[in-house]
C-alpha cells in the first residue's frame, strides 16, 4: 500500500498518447474548442486592459494565456494540465487578497488614514472653506462670459458680476427680477440644466468679493444661491504646510500620514503611509496585553484542539455506526444529522445564546427544571458552552467527511478482520481508523486552523465575555487570539486595519507553522499505510 | 416494536442480539435527532409567529400562522433562492471538477514540489481573510473594467471568486481517497493504450463518486450559506443570494423582522436536506459498486 | 474615451475570433461585448444621484425620490444596504470612486466619516424649521455635515392594563410596580455587554451626562460621568439590580417578550418596539422617564439624516437634493411614510399619534449622542462597568465606576 515508494509513470522516455496528438479522438476537439474559448477570452481581455491602461492586468493575462497554451499543447507538463484551472482561480482571487492584506499590514490604513495624500489635501481644503458668519445668502445667476464662468448677484439693489479672475464689480445695463439677475450685457445666463451639466466647474468657482482677498469669495453649492466664504487654512504647496488664521502651522509628517502642529493637534483626514514593521511590534510592546495574553493563548489552543477532537469524535462515531446496512431508516437519520449544517450558522448561534440565557433560557427553565446555571456569564461554564455549541455546529461536517471517506476502505480488509476473530472495536481501532486518518487527518488540521480563528462563533455567542472587570482594554475569558486582535485593533471604535492585518498575519504564521508540523506527521501516516 | 419485528424477520440476527448489534443504533439516532432538531424548534416556532421575538419566549408554537411564509413569496425571496441555486450549483460543479483534477495530478504523478505544493494549498487557505471585503471589492472593480460580466453585481463574478477557493481542503480530501485506488488499475489501462485523460475521466472519476458527492455537497452548502463576500460583490438586493438576503434581514438588531427571517431560514434549509437525501446513494455507494474487486 | 474602449473591445473580439477560426467562441464572446456596450452607455436623464439607504426606510426614500424627480428632473437611484454594514461599506468603497453621492444614516457617524474625509460640509442657506438640536447633532468642528429628518429616543412605556398613573420619581415607580404584583416592577434591557444607552435617562437624572456641555449645547471633552454624581448613579444601579429592574439576562429580545407577556407595568424602550406592542393588542402610553436622582432625566437623541459624500461628482445636484430634504414638504412626506418623530418642528406639531407624541415629549430634554470617533471605547467601558455592577462582579460600585472613568480618560 505504500504510495511514495512507487515511481511515477516513465513519461519522459515513452509518453503515452495524448489527446493533442491523436486526431481520431473526440477529446482532442473538445480541448481545441475549450482552448479557443480561453484564447478568445484572453485576447479580448488583453485588448480591453490595453484600452483601459491597466498594464498590470495586461501582463498577468498575457502570462496566464502563454502558460495555458504551453501546458495544454505541450506533450510534457502532464500534471500541470490537471492543476492549472484550479491554480489559475487561486492565483487571481486568493493570492490577490493575501497580497493586499500583507501590503496593508505595513501601512497605517484604517480610520483617519483611509486614502492617499492627494485626496486628503483636497478634503482639508474643502472642509476649511467656510461661510463667513453673519453674511447673507444671495440668489445667484451663473454666467458665461468669453468662455469663462462667473456669478452675478444683486447686492443692496445693485447688480454685481465677476469671474474667477475678476472680483465682483457693478455692471451697467443689467436687469434683475426679485433679487435674481436676469440679464447681463455681453454674457449668457446659464439655465439650470446647463449648470447641472457643468456642475464640477460651477461648484469649484470662487469669485472674490473685492480686491482685498481677506474679504473672502462668493461660491455656490446648489447653483441657485451663493454665499460669502473664506478658507480657515492656507495651503503652502512648496512647504507642504497648512496655516490657520492665528498663524498656527500644520506640517506634513510623512511618518504618521498627518498634518501636525507643534502643539500636537492635527488636521482631518490623514493619509495612508508605510509604517514599516510598527504594526508587527505593537502587539509585543502594548503593556495592556501582557496580563491576559497567556491565558488567551492557552484558551485559544484548548478551544481549537478540543473543537476538532469533539466534532471529529462525534462525527466519526455516527458515520461508523450508521454505515451499517442493517440499520433501517438510516437515509432519514443521516439527513436529520446534517440539519445543524443546513441552517445559517449565525442564526444557530443566536438561538443557542437565547437558549443558554440564565433566567429566560429554555435550558435552565425547562430542561433543567428551573436551575440557575450561569451558562454564559461564568468563565468556565462559558468555555464549556462554547465547546458544546461548536460541537453541535461542527459535527455534521465531520460526519459527512467520515461517511465519504469510510467508503474507500475496502470491504475485504474488515472482512479479513472478522476472519481473524477481531471484535468490532478492535477492527475499528486497528483497521478502520488508521486507514481513515490517511485521508481525513489533513482536514482535521484544516479544521484546527479554522477554529483557531473562529471569530464569528465567539463574537456571536459570548462576545468574548464574561469580561474581566476594570481592565484598560476590554477583554473577556472566552476571547481567543483573533478576537483579542479585533478588540485591540478596533478599540475605541477607530478601526486600524493595518494593525489588525499585521496581527492576524502573525497568527497565520503560528497556525501555519503548527499545521506544517502536522502535515509532516500525516505524510508519515501515508508511508506507514 | 414494529421496526424490531421487521428487522428480526429479515436479518439473521434476532432478539437480544438484534438489540446488541442494531437496535441500540436506533436509540442513538433518536437521541441525536432530538439534539439536532431541538434548537431549530425555536426557529420553526418563530417562523409561525408573526411579530414575535426569536429567543425571548420559551413557550414555543404559541401562535401558528402561515403569514410569514406568504410574505416570503411576495418578497424578493424566490429570486434570491434562484440566485443561490445558480451560484451554489455552478460553484459545486466547478469545485468538484477542479479539485478532482488536482487530486488526480497529486495522486498519480510524481513531480518536483508535489508534496510542498500540496501542503501550501492547505496552508494558503488559512491566511486571514479579514480584509477580504476591501480587497475583493478592489479586485472586482478592476476585473469589471475589463470583463464586465465578472465585475461587481454579477453572479458570474461571485462564482469566479468562490472558485478561487476550489483547491485546498477539498483537494486533500479527494487526494486521500484517490490514493486508496490501486495503481495497478492505471497500469493495466495504460498497457491497453489508454491516455492519462481517458484514465482520469473514464476510470478514476466513476470510482470516486462517493468523495465527489461529498465535496460537491460541502461546496454547495458552503457557497449556499456564504454572505460576507456575496454581500460585497452582489451589492444590490435584486442581485442577492439567499444567504445575503437573510443576513440583511437579521442585520438590524432593533427592527429585524425575526419571524420572517426564521421562515426564510426554514425554507432555505429544505433544499440542502433534499440534496443530501438525493446524494446519499452516491456517497455511500462504496468502491465495490464501481467494480474495483476484480 | 468610453466609446473608444467599446470599439477597441469589439475589434479585440473580432481579432481573436479570426485567430481561432470556426470554433465555438462566437456564441459567447459577442454577448460579452454587448453587455459592455450597454454598461457604458450614459443614462439620458437630466441628472442622476445615487443614495444609499438601509432596509428600514428604503421604501420611504424611493417614494421621496419620485417626488424629487418630478420637481427637479434629477433621478434618485436608491440603493439598499444592510443596516449593519452601510457605514463600513461606505468607508471602504467611497475612496474608490464607486461610492454613492448621498448616504442616509445616524448623526453619530459624523466623527468617523469626517476623520476619514468622506463627507462634505453642507451650507444650508435656509435651515427652514429644522429643530436646533437636530441640526446641532450633525455639527462637527464647526461645520454642518448632514441634513436631519428624524429623531429617535427612548422613553418610558406603560402597560395601562396593569397601572394607569405614574409617579414622578423612579423610586416611587419601583414601589408602585412591586405593589402591582407583576414579575418585574419595571424593565430596562441590559444584556451581557451592557446597555448604557437604555440606562442613560436614569444616569442623567443624577446630573452625570457622558460629557459636560458648552453653553450652546455642544459637548466638551470633559467627562461628565466623573465625580460624585456619576458615583451616585453607580450606587443606584446596584439598587436597580437588587429590585430586579436591571438584569444581565434581560437582553433586548427578553425585555420585549417579558413586556409583551404583561410581566411588567413599565419598560424603557424606543419607538421601534411599540408597533409590536399595539399589534399584540396592548393598551400602552409613552411618558418621560421619571427622575431617579432628582434632576430631570434626559435620553440620548439619535438623529437620522442625509450625508453628502465628498467623493460625489454630482455636487450641485446633491446639494439641490439636500435643499429639498430641508423643506417642510419633504420632511412631511418622510414623516407620513416612515412615521418617525420628524426633525422639522412644524411637522412635529402635527403629530396626532399619541405614542409618537409621547416619544417626542420625552426627548425634549435629550441631547444627541456624542459623535466623536473615540465614542466606541467609551460605550464599551461604560457598558462593561454597568454589567459588572449589575451582576455583582464588582462588589463596590463606586470603585468600579472610578476605574471606568480612569480607563476612558486613558483612552483619549
Amino acid at each position: 500500500m505504500s504510495l511514495d515508494t512507487k515511481q511515477a509513470p516513465p513519461a519522459p522516455t515513452k509518453p503515452p498518447l495524448s489527446h493533442a496528438r491523436d486526431l481520431s479522438r473526440p477529446g482532442f476537439y473538445v480541448k481545441l474548442v475549450l482552448m479557443a474559448l480561453v484564447n478568445a477570452f484572453g485576447v479580448y481581455g488583453i485588448m480591453a486592459s490595453w484600452a483601459q491602461g491597466e498594464y498590470w492586468v495586461l501582463a498577468a493575462l498575457a502570462a496566464l494565456l502563454v502558460v495555458a497554451n504551453y501546458v495544454y499543447f505541450s506533450k510534457r507538463a502532464i500534471p500541470a494540465k490537471y492543476l492549472l484551472p484550479g491554480l489559475a482561480f487561486l492565483l487571481v482571487y486568493q493570492l490577490y487578497v493575501m497580497g493586499n492584506t500583507a501590503y496593508v499590514a505595513f501601512t497605517n490604513y484604517g480610520d483617519g488614514h483611509n486614502d492617499a495624500k492627494g485626496p486628503a489635501i483636497t478634503q482639508i481644503l474643502k472642509t476649511s472653506d467656510r461661510r463667513v458668519e453673519g453674511t447673507p445668502t444671495h440668489p445667484v445667476a451663473v454666467l458665461e462670459q468669453n468662455g469663462q464662468l462667473g456669478f452675478a448677484i444683486v447686492d443692496d439693489g445693485v447688480v454685481k458680476a465677476g469671474t474667477a479672475e475678476q472680483p465682483l464689480a457693478e455692471v451697467a445695463g443689467a436687469a434683475s427680477d426679485n433679487n435674481r439677475v436676469t440679464e447681463v450685457p455681453g454674457a449668457t445666463i446659464l439655465p439650470i440644466s446647463e449648470i447641472q451639466q457643468r456642475q464640477a466647474d460651477v461648484l469649484g468657482l470662487r469669485v472674490s468679493v473685492s480686491d482685498n482677498p481677506d474679504d473672502g469669495w462668493l461660491r455656490t453649492d446648489n447653483g441657485s444661491t451663493a454665499y460669502t466664504a473664506k478658507s480657515l487654512l492656507d495651503y503652502d504647496e512648496a512647504a507642504d504646510t497648512f496655516t490657520n488664521a492665528e498663524g498656527k502651522v500644520y506640517k506634513a509628517d510623512p511618518k504618521q500620514g498627518l498634518y501636525v502642529a507643534e502643539d500636537g493637534s492635527s488636521l482631518n483626514p490623514g493619509w495612508r503611509v508605510f509604517v514599516g514593521t510598527d504594526n508587527f511590534t505593537r502587539m509585543f510592546t502594548d503593556s495592556r496585553l501582557q496580563g491576559p495574553f497567556l491565558s488567551v493563548m492557552a484558551w485559544t489552543f484548548a478551544f481549537a484542539i478540543l473543537s476538532v477532537l469533539t466534532t471529529f469524535a462525534l462525527g466519526l462515531a455516527l458515520a461508523v455506526i450508521f454505515n451499517d446496512p442493517r440499520v433501517k431508516g438510516r437515509t432519514f437519520y443521516r439527513a436529520m444529522f446534517i440539519l445543524p449544517y443546513a441552517f445559517p450558522g449565525f442564526l444557530a448561534a443566536l438561538v443557542w445564546k437565547g437558549m443558554l440565557n440564565r433566567d429566560f433560557g429554555i435550558i435552565n427553565n425547562m430542561l433543567l427544571g428551573g436551575a440557575d446555571i450561569n451558562w454564559l456569564g461564568d468563565g468556565d461554564l462559558a468555555k464549556i458552552s462554547i465547546l458544546l455549541v461548536n460541537l453541535w455546529l461542527g459535527f455534521p461536517y465531520m460526519f459527512l467527511i467520515c461517511t465519504g471517506a469510510l467508503q474507500a476502505i475496502p470491504g475485504e480488509l474488515t472482512e479479513a478482520g472478522v476472519m481473524d476473530g477481531a471484535g468490532p472495536m478492535r477492527r475499528f481501532w486497528s483497521i478502520t481508523l488508521p486507514l481513515l486518518m490517511v485521508s481525513v487527518a489533513p482536514l482535521l488540521i484544516a479544521s484546527f486552523a479554522f477554529n483557531f480563528n473562529n471569530f464569528s462563533l465567539i463574537y456571536m455567542l459570548t462576545g468574548g465575555g464574561p469580561n474581566y472587570p476594570g481592565l484598560p482594554i476590554i477583554m473577556g475569558e472566552t476571547d481567543i487570539l483573533i478576537s483579542m486582535v479585533y478588540s485591540v485593533a478596533f478599540e475605541s471604535g477607530v478601526k486600524q486595519y493595518g494593525l489588525a492585518s499585521a496581527m492576524s498575519i502573525m497568527i497565520f504564521f503560528i497556525v501555519g507553522f503548527i499545521s506544517w508540523l502536522g502535515f509532516r506527521q500525516t505524510r508519515k501516516l501515508e508511508e506507514i499505510m | 416494536m414494529a421496526v424490531k419485528l421487521e428487522n428480526a424477520n429479515k436479518s439473521p440476527v434476532s432478539g437480544l442480539r438484534w438489540w446488541k448489534e442494531v437496535g441500540w443504533k436506533h436509540i442513538v439516532a433518536l437521541v441525536m435527532i432530538a439534539i439536532c432538531v431541538f434548537p431549530l424548534l425555536y426557529v420553526m416556532s418563530a417562523s409561525f409567529n408573526p411579530g414575535g421575538t426569536l429567543t425571548g419566549s420559551i413557550r414555543l408554537f404559541e401562535k401558528v400562522s402561515l403569514e410569514n411564509y406568504q410574505t416570503l413569496l411576495g418578497s424578493l425571496f424566490p429570486r434570491w433562492m434562484l440566485h443561490s441555486f445558480i451560484v451554489a450549483t455552478a460553484t459545486a460543479v466547478g469545485t468538484v471538477l477542479m479539485a478532482a483534477a488536482a487530486a488526480y495530478a497529486f495522486s498519480r504523478f510524481r513531480f518536483k514540489g508535489r508534496r510542498g505544493s500540496l501542503t501550501a494549498l492547505l496552508i494558503i487557505q488559512m491566511f486571514p481573510q479579514m480584509l477580504a471585503f476591501v480587497a475583493i471589492f478592489l479586485l472586482l472593480l478592476t476585473i469589471g473594467d475589463i470583463f464586465p460580466v465578472l465585475g461587481i453585481g454579477s453572479l458570474l463574478g461571485l462564482i469566479a471568486v468562490y472558485l478561487g477557493g476550489a483547491l485546498g481542503a477539498n483537494t486533500f480530501l479527494m487526494y486521500g481517497f484517490f490514493n486508496t485506488i490501486p495503481d495497478d488499475l492505471d497500469e493495466a489501462a495504460k498497457i491497453d493504450g489508454a491516455t492519462h485523460a481517458q484514465i482520469f475521466w473514464g476510470m478514476i472519476m466513476p470510482l470516486v463518486t462517493p468523495i465527489l458527492s461529498v465535496v460537491g455537497l460541502l461546496s454547495f452548502v458552503g457557497t449556499y450559506g456564504e454572505f460576507i463576500l456575496a454581500r460585497i460583490i452582489l451589492a444590490r438586493p435584486e442581485n442577492y443570494t439567499l444567504a445575503v438576503g437573510l443576513y440583511v434581514w437579521a442585520s438590524d438588531e432593533r427592527n429585524a423582522p425575526w419571524s420572517l427571517f426564521a421562515a426564510g431560514a426554514v425554507v432555505a434549509a429544505i433544499p440542502i436536506i433534499l440534496l443530501f437525501m438525493y446524494l446519499q446513494k452516491y456517497i455511500v455507494a462504496g468502491l465495490t459498486a464501481g467494480g474495483v474487486k476484480g | 474615451m468610453r466609446k473608444s474602449i467599446v470599439t477597441m473591445l469589439a475589434a479585440g473580439v473580432a481579432l481573436s475570433l479570426a485567430a481561432c477560426g470556426s470554433t465555438g467562441a462566437p456564441a459567447t464572446t459577442p454577448a460579452t461585448a454587448s453587455t459592455a456596450a450597454a454598461a457604458t452607455t450614459p443614462a439620458a436623464a437630466a441628472g442622476n444621484l445615487t443614495i444609499w439607504v438601509d432596509e428600514t426606510r428604503i421604501d420611504d426614500f424611493k417614494a421621496l425620490g419620485e417626488d424629487f424627480v418630478s420637481a427637479s428632473g434629477v433621478a434618485l437611484d436608491v440603493v439598499q444596504k444592510p443596516t449593519a454594514d452601510i457605514k463600513t461599506d461606505f468607508v471602504a468603497q467611497a475612496p474608490t470612486g464607486e461610492g454613492p453621492d448621498l448616504i442616509v444614516g445616524a448623526h453619530d457617524w459624523t466623527g468617523e466619516l469626517v476623520s476619514n474625509g468622506l463627507i462634505s460640509p453642507i451650507e444650508l442657506g435656509d435651515k427652514g424649521k429644522l429643530a436646533d438640536n437636530t441640526v446641532a447633532a450633525f455639527q462637527y468642528d464647526g461645520a454642518l455635515y448632514g441634513v436631519p429628518y428624524a429623531v429617535e429616543n427612548i422613553a418610558l412605556v406603560r402597560n395601562n392594563k396593569i397601572v394607569q398613573d405614574t409617579p414622578d420619581t423612579f423610586d416611587a415607580l419601583i414601589e408602585q410596580g412591586k405593589g402591582a404584583g407583576a414579575e418585574f416592577p419595571a424593565i430596562i434591557q441590559v444584556g451581557d455587554g451592557g446597555d448604557a444607552y437604555h440606562m442613560y435617562p436614569i444616569q442623567t437624572s443624577f446630573g452625570a451626562p457622558v460629557f459636560k456641555s458648552n453653553a450652546d449645547g455642544s459637548y466638551t471633552n470633559e467627562l461628565g460621568m466623573e465625580g460624585a454624581e456619576g458615583e451616585a448613579f453607580a450606587t443606584y444601579l446596584k439598587k436597580l439590580a437588587d429590585e430586579k429592574v436591571a438584569s444581565v439576562s434581560m437582553g433586548g429580545d427578553q425585555a420585549k417578550q417579558a413586556f409583551l407577556d404583561g410581566k411588567s407595568p413599565y419598560m424603557i424602550t424606543g419607538p421601534w418596539n411599540t408597533a409590536a406592542f399595539t399589534e399584540a393588542g396592548m393598551d400602552i402610553s409613552v411618558l418621560a422617564v421619571p427622575s431617579a436622582g432628582g434632576q430631570p432625566s434626559a435620553p440620548f437623541l439619535g438623529v437620522q439624516g442625509v450625508y453628502l459624500s465628498s467623493k460625489s461628482e454630482n455636487g450641485i445636484l446633491a446639494n439641490q437634493f439636500l435643499d429639498y430634504m430641508a423643506t417642510t414638504e419633504a420632511q412631511q412626506k418622510l414623516f407620513d411614510l416612515g412615521g418617525r418623530v420628524p426633525a422639522d418642528t412644524s411637522v412635529a406639531e402635527g403629530i396626532t399619534d399619541e405614542l409618537l407624541a409621547g416619544f417626542a415629549e420625552a426627548g425634549k430634554n435629550g441631547q444627541p449622542m456624542p459623535s466623536i470617533p473615540e465614542m466606541g471605547a467609551v460605550w464599551s467601558h461604560w457598558g462593561n462597568t454597568e454589567v459588572s455592577i449589575i451582576n455583582g462582579q464588582a462588589a463596590d460600585p463606586v470603585a468600579a465606576w472610578k476605574t471606568m472613568v480612569e480607563n476612558i480618560k486613558a483612552g483619549f
